[in-house]
């Protein structure tokens, strides 16, 4: 036996050695809940924010009028509920839901798709004010040429719309990345369940959760300097060279 | 109904639009005939904008009816994609696509809409900004120019669809004076090449030099269709009449 730790820097050391394995498994788990949840929930969100920006027309046919309303519809009822309802209780409810449904369903999905439909939920308002902030102008220009649309959306104003809300989109994934520890309450072994099992055996639960609290930072700090990056090369104006193959005697 | 004239485009029958209570556009009948190059004048408000935001259809009118070669444009998208592909127009405030560069701009149409190959496309689009002497920028993007540079590539983006019409709303109103020339000399010789064009504009010179029809509107009717030498010479209805006055004294 080593000798037990005195103080509590060497209590964290010691805890952080000894769990590391836990540590890790739980720190790739927060990371594939987080990453998949918030990928497959940015498409949600897109495809819901595109709903509501739709608009009804009159002139359509009925089966179509009827669609689209049914799916707007859906989508206001999914976004509010939640958006207005905490992820920790969403948890428990789809949880505990679709077992009560007769459907077998293990943590690790179950945790996946609470936090995909929370990422949805919040995306869709971020895509609508990401369509609403390209002006008015370029759709016209577009659809003066005969684009329809559809493909006014996905050619024009969605790049640009997709651009302007990195920032929001970086913040939703660190948000998630965090939200995770809540999912412990239906059982998935996240960092913040390691946490609890490796302070519980010597009842050092600070040290513990200091632990995570650091994996939690130097995660979080990580991607916010890749997003930061990232975000700087996409609004980098590219200088154009002149194309002096087609200059003329210019006056 | 009047007899549709081999030359007729467009004709407009009782074209009426109003926003909520307010009637911007009351019983407009007109018809725009091939190489017709008409410029439509009138002080603010008084729905020229609007007239030719019907008739491109980002404003679905009120009342009234537009033919195409005699026929009613349809209701549905397809065909007012279609139609819109044949009725191009340029707008006051450029409307570029910000996330292209000038040479996509101008492919974005003939390759989306008009199916063509990606050599035709390119071919058609330096051609284009090649007339309006933009070549030289086709790699630089929208917000890389001025004014004046981004009107003309919105031309040239225009005329690649080889458009049967080209309507221009208020094309040089939100340039600087020195800009406004290299605009206006563009569409000076769009009008010598025999495109059909109808303008909505405050440029008096140019109207009076380039065009061969005036419309003047008031109200949301048109008090005035003549050709130019009779309007600024001789106008007919007393608001032509202060309008000119004001404008040419000083």
């Amino acid at each position: 036996m080593t000798d037990t730790p005195n103080t509590t820097l060497e209590w964290i050391g010691f805890i952080a050695e000894k769990y590391s394995d836990l540590f890790i498994r739980g720190t790739w788990l927060t990371l594939l809940i987080s990453v998949s949840g918030t990928l497959i929930g940015f498409v949600l969100g897109y495809i819901i924010g595109i709903i509501e920006d739709t608009k009804i027309n009159k002139e359509d046919n009925i089966i179509k009028k009827a669609i689209l309303g049914l799916l707007k519809v859906i989508s206001k009822i999914y976004v509010e509920v939640f958006r207005d309802t905490p992820m920790i209780v969403q948890a428990m409810v789809i949880y505990f839901g679709i077992k009560l449904a007769g459907f077998a369903i293990e943590p690790i999905p179950a945790a996946i798709l609470v936090t995909l439909l929370n990422t949805g939920a919040y995306m869709s308002e971020t895509v609508r004010a990401g369509i609403k902030s390209i002006d008015i102008g370029q759709r016209e220009g577009a659809l003066a040429l005969g684009m329809s649309p559809i493909s006014t959306m996905f050619n024009i104003i969605l790049p640009q719309a997709f651009k302007n809300i990195v920032p929001e989109m970086a913040n939703t994934f660190l948000t998630n990345l965090k939200m995770t520890s809540v999912l412990n309450v239906i059982g998935v072994q996240e960092l913040f369940l390691m946490a609890k099992t490796a302070g519980g055996t010597y009842y050092k639960y600070f040290e513990s959760y200091l632990v995570i609290a650091i994996i939690y930072f130097v995660l979080c700090f990580v991607f916010n300097r890749i997003f930061l990056f990232a975000e700087k090369k996409m609004s980098q104006q590219k200088n154009y060279g002149l194309a002096v193959e087609y200059m003329e005697n210019t006056q | 109904m009047t007899k549709q004239s081999e030359n007729e485009i467009i004709r407009v029958e009782e074209l009426s639009k109003s926003f909520g209570e307010h009637q911007v556009l009351r019983k407009i009948d007109f018809t725009v005939n091939k190489g017709d190059v008409i410029c439509i004048l009138g002080s603010s408000g008084s729905g020229k904008s609007t007239l030719l935001r019907c008739i491109n259809q980002l404003e679905t009118q009120t009342y009234g009816k537009i033919f195409f070669h005699g026929k009613e444009l349809g209701k549905k998208q397809k065909e007012t994609n279609e139609y819109r592909s044949k009725v191009g127009m340029v707008f006051q405030s450029f409307n570029l696509f910000n996330n292209k560069t000038v040479l996509k701009n101008c492919m974005e149409g003939t390759r989306k809409v008009l199916h063509l190959s990606k050599d035709e496309a390119h071919k058609r689009a330096i051609s284009h900004l090649k007339s309006v002497g933009m070549a030289p920028f086709i790699n630089a993007y929208p917000s890389q120019l001025s004014g004046g540079q981004k009107q003309r590539v919105a031309i040239a983006r225009g005329l690649c669809m080889n458009p049967e019409v080209l309507l221009f709303d208020e094309p040089t109103s939100a340039l600087d004076p020195e800009m406004v020339g290299d605009v206006l000399n563009v569409m000076k010789k769009l009008a010598g090449e025999n495109l059909t064009m109808i303008i909505v504009t405050h440029e008096m010179d140019f109207a009076r030099d380039v065009s061969n029809r005036v419309l003047f509107m008031d109200k949301g009717y048109i008090v005035e269709d003549a050709p130019p030498s009779e309007f600024f010479t001789n106008p007919q209805h007393p608001r032509a009449k202060e309008f000119l006055s004001r404008f040419f004294s000083n």
